[in-house]
């Protein structure tokens, strides 16, 4: 990562820190709506890449506030939902991870019983799948000038993506946390509940399924590996 | 495990035009078989087409040209495979030449072992098999047994393996076998390089479920091989074999093998669509999207000389689980007769029946679990 998106991340970490007692007002203050503006505009002259990397850290700090609705424009939601649902589930794994590694049962962490292992290997790969599909989508977006309208193919996708993602991801965590992770006082829900609603906002499964489906049959069946490979490497 | 960092797929050289000439040339050379052999092409024996391919430079591109290779770059023939897969084009008989023992003998071999095999991988001509998998040494390789005693004339073999995929029709097989007498586990293991005309080996053809023979039983009854048949470094086999499954996780076969059976579904649905359909079609695309991304993502990890070991088992793991899920969803929205002779009912049975093996070769789904949950610092 360069240096300037390091520090990008750096403030942005801080910044929704406080957020997260005062509500949304720092974000602004702070200058995030000037994130995607260019500099000769006197924006930050930011790109999607960095706002997906920042969208990532609301997802884990601030998922209850509308971050994304400070940086990104009405067209763009969608793909600002995919970074901040890849965040939210990063934070669920990583919670995971440390709550199995601590809570011991039968004399040892639940991390060492292989049922555990392989329930949180699933989970970890539809965790790593929608990063995967926030970076690629940055890139894309980043290629069009974040012209959404070139990049709908990308925006179903992905969106799609990280929607078929939640239920496993969410069931995983939860399950793993036993009955600490259904309290008010543990941070899991914090995490978990945005999922569970973000999946139904800016398209659901069903929404981005049918547009990318009709898009598709358009395309034919060799003319969808014609366009996926035309449209990135 | 970190977060995962997308590792940009910049290969070198005109991308565009790598892709239009292997498209031309595919118009050309693919033989326009039966559709049902386009779906896990990977398996699909064609010694011509390997040949033909192998004259055109696109097989062994990795390699140096010294050695017949050509020189290229590894995201290259990234893109040389995928176009390949999607194609459904049969590559089987030099595929694992091509993509784990010629990369494997470059790096591990002798000087000589590079001279005696490689140009012959590169002109797509010599074919490989990988000996590891024992009747006692399944998932857990480490169990292995074929011994491989030192004597005054060369290494003399005797064991079996099992489930080995085109040995029947390999030249060369490059099998895990325990050269230290006593040595337990995965201490002691070598590998070695055995060429499969010679004396004393026997390979008895394993028929699966689907009627095909693509595996096999190999015995080696006091079988001598020279000295120099050994690869890389005495008693250093389980690095090395470890190392060659990373080559043979995370590529693009681990989502495109039944990338046919998505065409067909595309091409029977027509422009227009039903609801439910479309929906599935828009759901697949999704899914080969994404594990397109994380595949490419792996390979320019592997290219820029890190180890994706874990990233690859997500590629893996991913892919199978496509791979299973698809014919499945299929069938459940489609109605197509089992029996039916058009191309979508006969790339759907095929797959239905071949797909169950996905999460078996090359590392079980527990097994690669296994590995990820290692990435998460759980084991
Ligand atoms: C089509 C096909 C082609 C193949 N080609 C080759 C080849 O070319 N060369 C070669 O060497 N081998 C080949 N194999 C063999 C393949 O590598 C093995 O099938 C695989 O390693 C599993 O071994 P096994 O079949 O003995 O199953 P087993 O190891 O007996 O496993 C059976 C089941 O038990 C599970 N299991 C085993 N151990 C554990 C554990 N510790 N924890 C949890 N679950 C566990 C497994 O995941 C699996 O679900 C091929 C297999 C297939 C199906």
């Amino acid at each position: 990562m360069s240096a300037s998106r390091d520090m990008l991340c750096d403030t942005a970490r801080a910044v929704f820190a406080e957020a997260a007692a005062k509500g949304v007002a720092p974000v602004e203050e702070a200058g995030f709506g000037s994130l995607l503006v260019p500099e000769d505009q006197g924006g930050f002259g930011g790109d999607w890449c960095d706002a997906n990397e920042v969208l990532q850290i609301a997802g884990v700090i601030v998922p209850e506030l509308p971050v994304a609705e400070v940086i990104a424009s009405e067209a763009l939601q969608p793909a600002a939902m995919v970074s901040l649902m890849a965040g939210a589930m990063g934070q669920a794994l990583a919670l995971s991870i440390e709550h199995v590694n601590m809570r011991q049962q039968f004399g040892r962490p639940l991390g060492k019983f292989q049922a555990v292992q392989q329930s949180l290997a699933v989970m970890a790969c539809e965790v790593r799948a929608v990063e995967a599909a926030a970076a690629a989508l940055a890139v894309r977006l980043d290629v069009a000038n974040l012209d959404p309208s070139v990049v709908g193919f990308e925006i179903a996708a992905a969106k799609l993506r990280a929607n078929r993602a939640v239920g496993v991801v969410t069931s995983i965590a939860h399950q793993v946390h036993g009955a600490i992770g259904f309290t008010e006082e543990y941070d899991l829900h914090r995490v978990t509940i945005p999922l569970m609603r973000w999946r139904g906002t800016h398209g659901n499964d069903a929404h981005w399924a049918q547009i990318l489906g009709r898009q598709v049959a358009g395309f034919g069946g060799r003319g969808l590996w014609e366009v996926m490979t035309a449209r990135g490497a | 495990m970190q977060g995962f960092a997308l590792y940009p797929f910049d290969p070198p050289g005109d991308i565009a035009a790598l892709r239009a000439d292997l498209r031309g040339w595919l118009t050309v050379n693919q033989p326009q078989d039966d559709v049902v052999a386009r779906a896990n092409c990977w398996a699909s024996f064609d010694a011509g087409f390997s040949r033909a391919l192998g004259a055109a430079g696109y097989v062994g591109m990795t390699l140096p040209a010294r050695y017949g290779g050509g020189d290229r770059h590894l995201l290259e023939r990234y893109v040389v495979i995928e176009e390949l897969l999607a194609a459904g084009a049969p590559v089987g008989a030099h595929w694992i030449a091509d993509r784990q023992t010629g990369p494997l003998i470059l790096r591990y071999g002798s000087e000589a072992q590079r001279e005696r095999y490689l140009p012959g991988i590169a002109k797509g001509e010599l074919y490989a098999c990988i000996g590891l998998s024992e009747p006692g040494a399944g998932s857990d390789l480490a169990a292995v047994r074929t011994t491989a005693r030192e004597t005054a004339e060369g290494w003399r073999i005797n064991g079996q393996k099992i489930w080995t995929t085109g040995a029947h029709f390999s030249h060369i097989m490059l099998a895990l076998v325990r050269t230290e007498e006593e040595s337990e586990r995965n201490a002691g293991l070598s590998q070695v390089l055995i060429d499969l005309d010679t004396p004393g080996i026997t390979i008895r053809p394993i028929i699966d479920m689907a009627g095909h023979h693509d595996f096999n039983e190999v015995f080696f009854d006091d079988v001598l091989v020279p000295h120099g048949a050994l690869v890389g470094e005495r008693g250093q086999g389980w690095k090395q074999v470890t190392a060659e499954l990373g080559l043979e996780r995370s590529g693009p076969e681990r989502y495109l093998s039944s990338h046919a059976l998505l065409a067909a579904l595309i091409d029977a649905a027509g422009p227009d669509p039903d609801p439910a359909v479309a929906s599935l079609i828009g759901e697949l695309t999704a899914e080969m999207w994404t594990l397109r991304q994380l595949s490419m993502s792996t390979a320019a990890k592997l290219a820029a000389g890190e180890d994706p070991m874990v990233e690859a088992s997500v590629v893996k793991e991913l892919g199978n689980a496509f791979e299973q899920d698809m014919p499945r969803r299929v069938q459940a929205i489609v109605d197509c007769a089992w029996e039916g002779s058009d191309d979508l009912a006969r790339l759907l049975r095929a797959l239905l029946i071949a797909s169950p093996s996905f999460s078996l070769r090359g590392g079980t789904r527990e097994i690669i679990r296994g590995i990820i949950a290692r990435g998460l610092g759980l084991r």
